[in-house]
C-alpha cells in the first residue's frame, strides 16, 4: 500500500506540461506539490464527474496529455464514464484512481464494495487498451515514466492508505493557489492559459 | 416540422464542434446523422451527467460543444449541471427533448401528488419547465424549423452571460 506522498510526489517530479485535473482528497495534496497554470481543482463542483471533465479537455486538446487524479468513491459514482472514455479513444488521457476504499473527506466511511472492486479490470472490460494496478510504491515509481507516455486511454489504480484530508474548499485563505478563486474563475483561467499557450 | 438537415445547419452556423448527449425517440434521427457528420464530433454518453461535465471540459479546452438530452435525463443529472456548466459559468447550449409534451393538460395543472401520478399525463413533462425556471435556466421552446433561430439566440445569450442556455425540443426531429 502507498501513502498519498508516495503516489503524488513521483508524479509531481515527472510532470511537465500535462493538464492535471484533481478532485476530492487529492486536491489540496496535489496543490501542495504543484503550482502549474495547467492544474485544475475539480472542487466545489459535482462529485463523480472529474473524469468526464478531463475527457472533454483531452478531446479538445489532443496535442496535450491530460491526467485526472480521481478518487475511488468518485469513480464509482460514474463507472459508465469509463465506457464513454474508451469509446472516444482519448489517447492522451490518463485516469488515476486513488483507491483508499473510503470516502476520505467525509471521515473515511467505507465506499460500496470496499476492497472488492478492481478498477483496472473494470476499465479493461469497458474497452481501455491499458489499465494497471499498483500496491507497491517502488513498483509504481519504476513504471511511472512508461505510464505517462503510453497511448491511452490509460487507467491506473493505486492502492493508498486512508488519509485524513478534509473537504476541499475555495477560500482566499487556502495555501494552495488553485483553490483561492471560484470554480468559474478557475475554469476560465485554465481555458485562457491553454489558449495563450497555443498562441505562443 | 423540425428536420435533421436544418438543425445540423444551425449547429454549424454557430460553430458547434462537438455534440455530447444521449438520444431518445425524438432526437434519434439527429444522432444518426451526427454519427457520420464530418464536421461535428459526436460523443454519446452513458448517463446525462457525463454530458454536462464533458461539455465543460470541451469548452475549457477551447471547443464549442452542445448538449442534447431528454427531459428525463435533465432531472437525472441535476447536480452535474449545477456543479459544472452552471457553477463554472460555461456558455453551452443544451437541447432538451420534451417527452410527454403532447400529454400536457391545458391549462397546466398544479404540482400536486395526484396530478403528478395521473396515468394520462407524463409527469416529466409537467416538471420540465418549472424545473428550468426554478434553476434560473433560460430556455426557449421550438417545434418547427422556422424557430431554429432560437438556437442561435440561445448561443448568443449563453456567451453574453457566461451561462448555459436551454432549448426545449417539443417536436420529433425528422
Amino acid at each position: 500500500m502507498l501513502t498519498q506522498a508516495q503516489f503524488l510526489e513521483p508524479l509531481a517530479r515527472r510532470r511537465t506540461d500535462q493538464i492535471v485535473v484533481s478532485t476530492m482528497s487529492l486536491v489540496r495534496a496535489w496543490g501542495r506539490l504543484s503550482k502549474h497554470e495547467f492544474d485544475f481543482a475539480f472542487a466545489d463542483s459535482a462529485m463523480g464527474h472529474a473524469q468526464s471533465l478531463a475527457l472533454g479537455i483531452a478531446l479538445a486538446q489532443p496535442q496535450r496529455r491530460v491526467i485526472c487524479l480521481n478518487g475511488d468513491g468518485s469513480m464509482l459514482m460514474s463507472l459508465g464514464a469509463l465506457v464513454t472514455i474508451a469509446q472516444c479513444r482519448a489517447r492522451n488521457l490518463l485516469v488515476f484512481v486513488a483507491q483508499n476504499n473510503t470516502y476520505e473527506v467525509t471521515g473515511n466511511q467505507n465506499i460500496p464494495g470496499a476492497g472488492a472492486v478492481e478498477f483496472h479490470h473494470v476499465a479493461r472490460a469497458c474497452g481501455f487498451p491499458e489499465a494497471f494496478h499498483f500496491a507497491d510504491a517502488r513498483e509504481y515509481e519504476t513504471h511511472l515514466d512508461e505510464l505517462l507516455h503510453l497511448q491511452g486511454p490509460v487507467l491506473v489504480s493505486v492502492r493508498l492508505e486512508p488519509g485524513a484530508e478534509p473537504p476541499p474548499n475555495r477560500r482566499q485563505t487556502e495555501d494552495t493557489p488553485y483553490l483561492r478563486g471560484s470554480l468559474a474563475e478557475s475554469a476560465h483561467r485554465l481555458r485562457e492559459a491553454l489558449h495563450r499557450d497555443e498562441s505562443n | 416540422m423540425l428536420t435533421t438537415r436544418r438543425v445540423l445547419e444551425t449547429f454549424k452556423q454557430i460553430g458547434i464542434t462537438h455534440v455530447v448527449g444521449l438520444p431518445d425517440n425524438s432526437t434519434a434521427a439527429l444522432f444518426h446523422e451526427l454519427a457520420d457528420d464530418p464536421d461535428i464530433y459526436l460523443i454519446t454518453v452513458t448517463r446525462e451527467g457525463e454530458a454536462f461535465a464533458t461539455a465543460a471540459g470541451l469548452w475549457i479546452g477551447g471547443a464549442r460543444p452542445l448538449v442534447v438530452i431528454q427531459n428525463t435525463g435533465l432531472l437525472e443529472s441535476g447536480d452535474a449541471l449545477r456543479g459544472t456548466l452552471m457553477r463554472m459559468r460555461i456558455p453551452v447550449v443544451c437541447l432538451v427533448s420534451y417527452r410527454g409534451y403532447k400529454t400536457l393538460p391545458n391549462p397546466m395543472p398544479p404540482l400536486t401528488p395526484d396530478e403528478l401520478s395521473r396515468r394520462d399525463v407524463d409527469s416529466v413533462a409537467v416538471l420540465l419547465e418549472p424545473t428550468l425556471r426554478a434553476w434560473a435556466l433560460p430556455y426557449d421552446i421550438i417545434t418547427d424549423n422556422a424557430e431554429l433561430e432560437k438556437i442561435i439566440n440561445a448561443q448568443q445569450r449563453a456567451i453574453a452571460n457566461h451561462f448555459p442556455n436551454f432549448i426545449v425540443i417539443a417536436e420529433t426531429i425528422r
